[in-house]
C-alpha cells in the first residue's frame, strides 16, 4: 500500500479550479519532486494536501482517506513546510514546541528538540529570540524543524529554497536528504531550483497548467532533453 | 493630602476594573483580531446572573463562580455560533455581530430583569466600617478586593500564557492562524477557550465592579467601564497583558485627578477629558504602550 495516493485531485480558489485532477504517488520512505513553472499549481497541490483548501478527488494516507482539517493532517503524520516559512513570532523554542501540537510525549518531544538544534545549532544559539529576529536560512531551517517535530511520514515541502542564498540551500537539501535516509521520513518537494531538488530525488512529476505533463524515475528525467531545456537550464 | 490620597486611592480601583475588562479584550483581540463590542454587555448579563442567583439566597461567592461558568460558556458559544460562521466570509462582519451583540444582550437583560436598578451584593466586606486607614484616606475593603483580583488574574492568565500547553497554542494561533493550523493545532478549539476565557473575565470584572459603581447594577452600568476599557487596552497596544493593565490604571486615575483638580472638567467632562489625553498619546506611540508594530508588506 502506498503512503499517499492521489487520483484525480482537483482544487483551486474561489470556484476557479488551479488543478484539473492530479495523481501521484508517494511511497515509504521516497522522495518525489515536483517541478513546474510559475502558476502550473504546484502551491495549490501543496495547500490542497495540507488542508488549507478544499479538495475534490480521492487522497489516501495508508489507504485511509486524507483529513479535511489541517490538524487532521499532521495527526495523519503530513506536516507541510509552507512557501515563506510561515514560522510564528514568538520564540524559536515555543515555534518548535508549537510543532510538537499533536504529541503527548513529553520526554519525546524534550529529546527531539534537543535533536532538531543539534541538526541545526543555529536553533540552539537562537533559542529565546523571537522567530521574525532570524535571517531567512534560519527561518526556514526552523520551519523544516517545526514541521519535523510532529514526527511526520511525509513531509511537504514547497519551495524550500526560495528566497535563500546557494550555499543555504545546498545545506539545507543535504539536511533534508539524511533526514531521509535516517529516519525514513518520505519527501514530497516542490520546487523551482530542479537541480539539487532532482540530486535526492527517486521520482519526479511535472506539472503543467494544473495537470500532470510527465512522471517517471529521475534518471529518466535527466536525460530527457525537453524537461533539461525548460527546468535545467543546460 | 488626604485629598490627593483618596483621588488616588478611587483612581485606582475604578483603572483595576478597566484593567480587568481590558485584559478581556485583549484576549479576545490576540485570538480574532477584532475588538469584542460586546465584552462590556456581556459583562452586565453574567453579573446580572449572579445578582438573579442572588436574590435566590445563593451565596454572593456561589453566584459569583456561576457567573464566571456562564461568562465563559457563553462568550464561547458567540465565538462557535455566531463569529465563526462570518468571519470566514469577512472580517468586518465580526465587528457587526459584536455590535449586535451589545444591544441584543443590554435588551435581553432588561427584558429578563427589567430596567430597575438591582443592588449586587459584594464578596468582600464593604460595611462602613471595613476600612484601613492609607495617610488618612479610607481604602475599603471592597476596593481591597478589586485590586486583588487584578493581581490575581494577571498571574493566572501569565502563567496560562507562559506556562501551559493551551496558552502556547493560544499564542500561536494569535501570530499566525494558519501556520498554528499546520503546525497541527486545533484552531478552533482554541478560538472557542479565548473567547471563553474573555467571558468569564469580564464577568469577574462586572461582579466586582457593580458593588463599587455609582449606578449600581442597571442596564447603563457598563456603558461607560466598556469605553474607559477599551480605550485602556488600545492604549496598551491591544494585544499585550501589561498594556491593558498600565493603560486601565492610567485612566483610571487620570479620570480621578482631572476631574478633583481641575474644576471646570468636574464630574461631567470627566470622561472625555481623560480619553482626549489617551488620543494625544496615541498620536505619539500609534501602537500604544506595549503593542507590537505591524509590519505590512505589500
Amino acid at each position: 500500500m502506498s503512503l499517499l495516493e492521489v487520483t484525480d485531485l482537483t482544487a483551486g480558489y474561489g470556484g476557479r479550479d488551479v488543478l484539473h485532477g492530479i495523481s501521484m504517488t508517494v511511497e515509504k520512505g521516497d522522495v518525489v519532486v515536483v517541478l513546474g513553472a510559475n502558476g502550473a499549481g504546484k502551491t495549490t497541490t501543496m495547500r490542497a494536501l495540507a488542508g488549507l483548501i478544499g479538495r475534490r478527488g480521492s487522497v489516501t494516507v495508508d489507504g485511509r482517506p486524507l483529513g479535511r482539517r489541517p490538524d487532521e493532517i499532521v495527526r495523519q503524520g503530513i506536516s507541510l513546510v509552507p512557501q515563506g516559512r510561515g514560522t510564528l513570532d514568538i520564540s524559536v523554542l515555543d515555534n518548535l514546541r508549537v510543532g510538537a501540537a499533536v504529541r503527548k510525549d513529553q520526554k519525546g518531544i524534550a529529546a527531539d528538540i534537543d535533536r532538531w538544534c543539534e541538526v541545526f545549532p543555529v536553533l540552539a544559539r537562537r533559542a529565546h529570540q523571537k522567530a521574525g529576529t532570524l535571517s531567512g536560512g534560519e527561518q526556514q531551517m526552523l520551519a523544516v524543524a517545526r514541521a519535523l517535530m510532529s514526527r511526520p511520514t511525509l513531509l511537504l515541502c514547497d519551495e524550500p529554497s526560495l528566497g535563500l542564498a546557494p550555499i543555504v540551500v545546498q545545506e539545507l537539501f543535504a539536511t533534508l536528504a539524511e533526514i531521509n535516509r535516517t529516519d525514513g521520513t518520505a519527501l514530497l518537494i516542490v520546487e523551482q531550483n530542479a537541480e539539487l531538488a532532482m540530486d535526492i530525488a527517486n521520482t519526479v512529476y511535472l506539472l503543467e497548467v494544473g495537470t500532470i505533463a510527465a512522471e517517471g524515475p529521475v534518471e529518466r528525467f535527466r536525460e530527457d532533453d525537453t524537461v533539461r531545456g525548460a527546468y535545467l537550464g543546460y | 493630602m488626604e485629598l490627593f490620597v483618596e483621588r488616588l486611592l478611587a483612581g485606582l480601583t475604578n483603572g483595576s476594573v478597566y484593567a480587568l475588562l481590558a485584559l478581556a479584550l485583549v484576549v479576545v483581540y490576540r485570538a480574532t483580531g477584532t475588538l469584542n463590542f460586546a465584552q462590556g454587555e456581556l459583562a452586565l448579563f453574567t453579573t446580572f446572573v449572579a445578582w438573579w442567583l442572588t436574590t435566590l439566597d445563593a451565596p454572593v461567592w456561589i453566584a459569583i463562580v456561576a457567573a464566571l461558568i456562564v461568562g465563559f460558556v457563553l462568550g464561547a458559544a458567540i465565538e462557535r455560533l455566531l463569529i465563526r460562521p462570518v468571519q470566514r466570509k469577512n472580517d468586518m462582519a465580526v465587528l457587526i455581530v459584536a455590535l449586535g451583540l451589545f444591544t441584543g444582550l443590554n435588551s435581553l437583560a432588561g427584558l429578563l430583569w427589567n430596567s430597575e436598578t438591582k443592588i449586587m451584593p459584594s464578596p468582600f466586606p464593604n460595611g462602613l466600617e471595613d476600612y484601613v486607614s492609607v495617610g488618612g484616606a479610607r481604602l475599603y475593603g471592597d476596593a481591597l478586593g478589586v485590586w486583588g483580583a487584578l493581581i490575581v488574574l494577571v498571574v493566572l492568565m501569565t502563567l496560562l500564557f507562559r506556562r501551559t500547553r493551551i496558552g502556547l497554542h493560544m499564542r500561536a494561533v494569535a501570530a499566525n492562524p494558519e501556520s498554528a493550523a499546520l503546525a497541527g493545532v486545533r484552531t478552533s478549539r482554541i478560538l472557542m477557550i479565548g473567547w471563553g476565557l474573555s467571558g468569564a473575565i469580564g464577568a469577574l470584572a462586572g461582579v466586582l465592579v457593580t458593588p463599587l459603581a455609582p449606578e449600581q447594577l442597571g442596564l447603563t452600568t457598563m456603558f461607560h467601564i466598556f469605553i474607559a476599557a477599551s480605550a485602556a487596552a488600545l492604549f496598551g497596544g491591544l494585544d499585550s497583558l501589561q498594556g491593558a493593565v498600565v493603560g486601565g490604571i492610567t485612566i483610571g486615575v487620570l479620570e480621578a485627578m482631572l476631574s478633583g483638580y481641575v474644576s471646570f472638567i468636574g464630574g461631567e467632562l470627566q470622561q472625555t477629558s481623560a480619553l482626549l489625553i489617551i488620543v494625544a498619546i496615541l498620536f505619539i506611540r500609534p501602537n500604544g504602550l506595549f503593542g507590537t508594530a505591524r509590519t505590512v508588506r505589500v
